[in-house]
């Protein structure tokens, strides 16, 4: 059958039958057509695969989130644009607020590293593009390894099912990754508030993460 | 505004969110960002088949949304609004880097023999049963740029032949033209996959 003419008895052939397909899918249907499938088995077949296609399509709709940092990039330039006026947010669960003394020291070294790096590169005036894409036109900085204390808490994590550490874990390099683009913001701009605000709200992702795995442990003692 | 618009564990309803947005209240553009982000941030992923680029194109999308919400007078849905505006993004994105955004005609135009005689695999064998989920999204992320628009937005998204002429700046007929020829590079693509695999075992 392949490459001839199949059907050609029946008074169209394979080539007149796939150029008028479009329309036959949309419903535009003649009794020559009909005949051509009813004898041709490639046509019939090539029909029921696109029909297959079309129909599996709508399965592809499944919904995925978007990573947080998303939104927190997003909230700082709209907040850089004026769009958002109310004030930053503050710490959003009371519960964090006896591990907030912890994380200030990296906050204020990041901060201050980024203050040191403006004085001495002072980066384009009136850049205001989205931090995520600021991030993304750097040059990709090389992916850190595991850190020490990254491996500690996974630690307290590693006997749980292997589902949970694998989710844990895309957690933890999530915020880590939440981290960099906001020291990037910070070092882009180290007197922008809001840059200031994610960097915050970097670190206190990760340290929700540690204390639910350390919480978690205990509990599981 | 029903209660379906309402996301669970929000204080406010999209309407009431919309309005509150207008007036730069940062919770109201949290809830209509959390209604959203699901189905613009798929959107993305499957026009570009890439989840940095999908991420980047959702906040830009919703950039542009929060920009403009102050003009939004309810005439259509929020909704509907927000997905063109999301499907308008990506397609500049596209066309920016100078990739097609109505597919570049291949080889199937003037083949004397039509689409079948390319089908690498046995000719008989229909691709309903030995194809999944998962190998339909491969071959989608594998059509090029043009073509994947306008079954993404046609097959996967529901949009009509006439909204899609509209979208991407073509002719009714070419969208209709060009989706077919996108199904059927899939379908080369699902074979030779399928064939592939077999080949394997």
């Amino acid at each position: 059958m392949n490459g001839k003419t199949r059907g050609g008895d029946v008074g169209m052939n394979c080539l007149q039958f796939e150029n008028a397909l479009p329309d036959y899918l949309e419903g535009s249907r003649t009794a020559e057509q009909q005949a051509h499938l009813s004898v041709c088995s490639a046509c019939s077949n090539l029909l029921a695969d696109l029909d297959f296609i079309s129909s599996q399509a709508a399965e592809l709709r499944e919904l995925e989130d978007p990573s947080p940092r998303v939104w927190n990039a997003l909230e700082v330039q709209l907040r850089r644009e004026g769009l958002i006026r109310g004030p930053v947010p503050a710490i959003r669960h009371s519960w964090l607020l006896h591990w907030r003394s912890a994380w200030l020291v990296p906050v204020a070294a990041a901060l201050l590293i980024a203050a040191g790096i403006k004085l001495f590169h002072p980066s384009r005036v009136g850049d205001t593009q989205p931090i995520a894409k600021q991030a993304a036109l750097k040059a990709p900085a090389p992916q850190p390894a595991v850190s020490a204390e990254d491996r500690e808490i996974l630690k307290h994590v590693a006997s749980r099912p292997p589902a949970q550490v694998a989710a844990y874990r895309n957690d933890l390099d999530q915020a880590n990754a939440f981290i960099r683009d906001a020291q990037d913001a910070v070092r882009n701009d180290p007197n922008d508030i809001y840059s200031q605000q994610m960097l915050i709200n970097a670190y206190e992702q990760k340290q929700m993460l540690y204390h639910l795995a350390v919480d978690q442990s205990n509990d599981e003692q | 505004m029903t209660d379906a618009k309402r996301p669970q564990g929000n204080k406010l309803s999209e309407a009431e969110a919309i309005e509150r947005a207008k007036q730069g209240d940062a919770e109201a553009f949290e809830v209509l960002y959390n209604l959203h982000k699901r189905r613009v941030y798929s959107l993305c992923l499957r026009m570009t088949g890439n989840t940095a680029s999908a991420e980047d194109l959702t906040q830009e999308a919703f950039l542009q949304l929060f920009r403009k919400i102050g003009t939004f007078r309810g005439e259509s849905a929020f909704s509907t609004w927000l997905h063109r505006m999301s499907v308008n993004v990506v397609l500049m994105q596209l066309r920016k880097k100078g990739l097609p955004v109505v597919p570049i005609d291949e080889t199937t135009d003037g083949d004397e023999e039509g689409t079948i005689r390319k089908e690498p695999g046995a000719p008989d064998e229909r691709l309903a049963g030995s194809i999944d989920r998962l190998q339909l999204q491969r071959a989608v992320d594998e059509l090029p740029p043009g073509y994947r628009t306008i079954f993404v937005l046609h097959d996967v998204e529901g949009y009509e032949h006439n909204e899609i002429a509209e979208l991407v700046g073509c002719s009714i007929g070419n969208s209709k033209s060009q989706l077919h020829k996108a199904r059927i590079k899939l379908r080369e693509l699902l074979r030779a996959s399928r064939t592939e695999k077999a080949g394997r075992r």
